[in-house]
């Protein structure tokens, strides 16, 4: 039997190509089943109108008990979006990625409660910690935070 | 050293620190180790890096335990309390003369609960009289909790993968072998088995989360933030502290589990409150059958067994 990951990231998937992503979110890449890309922008009035983001998950092999994790890519032509709880490397600070996961979440639910914050954004500007953080931070966004203990870590 | 970091304790403390939430902004996030080596300076750390290290360290010097062990006597608890607090001796040695003579410890890591529950109830179905009807009617009773999980708002794609991994178990038990003993470790090494043993524990939390989410008549006026104490609507309550993984059990959540799995089950309270070695046991009665024990001390839920239950 595949594992619990694949099986349920096959499900997500066909449900996105059947259905699609909702207004704003769309699939770029989904190759396999250790990381999937999607391109995100904030539909009507917003700080970010006319701005799209790439958003990026990875998923070990205990998704979706653990959370999978989830960051903007950034690149020489791609930055994060300018928000409070973004950093400049691209992690998010979002505690439904860390210790409020739950396995009933989805990658399109993070995808829209990411785009609604984005939406629900009062002040473009970084996380006041940006500099610092981004300049030790871990690669993977999900060594940032207390998470679930299992032992493929 | 392995420095990986953002591992969470064992047992589970209340005044752990937190993971940054959405609206303190991420003030708390750059207090998180990225690379500490042995050059760097413990003043310049925060509080939190202090204590990550420190779990670190215990990491590092202890061993994890499984995720349910096997059985121990009780005198293996006793010989850990025997030079602390004597309340608690005194409070072990009464569950002794009640017949509880056997450990099966879960692992602290905020799931002991439903994995405990999970394990005994298992077990049960296991020793009963007629396994092959005892496990049937445990597969029927789960498939009729479809229809609370999608009422809850559940999609049967987040649920079905979940309830496969426990039916299947459950399949594999009333289908039986002619090796009782065999089945039994069976059961434990899929217990020990994290793919496995937190899918299983995933079904009991949302079964518990469905039961607060479709009855809130019967549970909202006792859906209370564990630290702060403020009442949550039961969605929040939900969500933060019945769905999400690592999030340990109180009251409410084992009476509404309790009540779903139609279970009996007894809590028995070892704090130390008492100096006479008196023990509460706090009772959840569902149906007739022999209730299953858990043993409670602050933070922590094992299995407790009585002799007869289980081998040496």
């Amino acid at each position: 039997m595949a594992s619990i990951s694949a099986r349920r990231l096959a499900k997500e998937l066909r449900e996105i190509q059947l259905e699609g992503c909702p207004v704003g979110i769309a699939l770029v890449t989904a190759d396999d089943f250790a990381t999937w890309r999607f391109s995100i922008e904030v539909m009507g009035e917003s700080l970010y109108e006319g701005e799209q983001y790439l958003l990026q998950f990875r998923f070990d092999s205990q998704y979706p008990i653990s959370s999978p994790a989830v960051q903007f890519v950034v690149g020489p032509e791609r930055e994060s979006p300018i928000h409070p709880h973004v950093y400049s490397n691209g992690h998010i600070c979002a505690s439904i990625l860390g210790t409020e996961w739950s396995p009933v979440l989805s990658v399109v639910a993070v995808c829209v409660t990411l785009q609604s914050m984005l939406a629900s954004c009062k002040k473009k500007e970084r996380p006041v910690d940006n500099d610092r953080y981004v300049r030790t931070a871990p690669e993977n966004p999900k060594k940032t935070r207390f998470h679930y203990d299992d032992d493929n870590v | 050293m392995n420095m990986t970091t953002g591992r969470s304790s064992d047992p589970p403390s209340p005044s752990a620190p937190q993971a940054p939430e959405i609206p303190n902004g991420g003030s708390e996030i750059s207090g998180l180790p990225t690379e500490i080596t042995p050059e760097t300076d413990l003043a310049s750390l925060s509080q939190s890096q202090l204590y990550e290290l420190n779990q670190n360290l215990l990491e590092d010097s202890v061993p994890t335990r499984a995720l349910i062990e096997d059985i121990a006597p009780m005198s293996v608890l006793r010989a850990e309390y025997e030079n602390g607090s004597q309340s608690f001796v005194k409070q072990i040695d009464s569950l002794v003369a009640k017949g509880f003579n056997s450990i099966r410890r879960a692992r602290g890591d905020g799931d002991c609960f439903y994995r405990s529950v999970a394990f005994a109830y298992v077990d049960s179905i296991l020793k009963a009289a007629d396994v092959a009807i005892a496990a049937a009617s445990a597969i029927s009773l789960l498939e009729s909790t479809f229809p609370m999980l999608e009422q809850a708002g559940f999609q049967k794609l987040v649920f079905e993968d979940f309830y496969d991994v426990l039916a299947s178990l459950l399949q594999n038990i009333a289908q039986g072998t002619n090796d009782g003993k065999s089945l039994e470790s069976k059961i434990l090494l899929a217990f020990q088995s994290p793919e496995i043993s937190n899918s299983i524990v995933v079904y009991l939390r949302l079964l518990t989360s469905a039961r607060i989410r479709t009855d809130p008549d019967e549970y909202a006026p006792f859906l209370f933030h564990p630290e702060i104490g403020i009442q949550l609507e039961p969605r929040e309550f939900c969500e933060a502290f019945v769905e999400a993984v690592g999030k340990e059990a109180d009251h409410v959540q084992m009476t509404a589990l309790a009540r779903t799995l139609r279970l009996n089950l007894d809590v028995a309270y070892l704090d130390g409150r008492s100096s006479d070695g008196h023990v509460d046991f706090v009772e959840f009665r569902n149906s007739d059958s022999t209730p299953l024990t858990l043993l409670y001390r602050p933070g922590h839920y094992d299995i407790l067994l009585k002799s007869g239950n289980g081998h040496t």
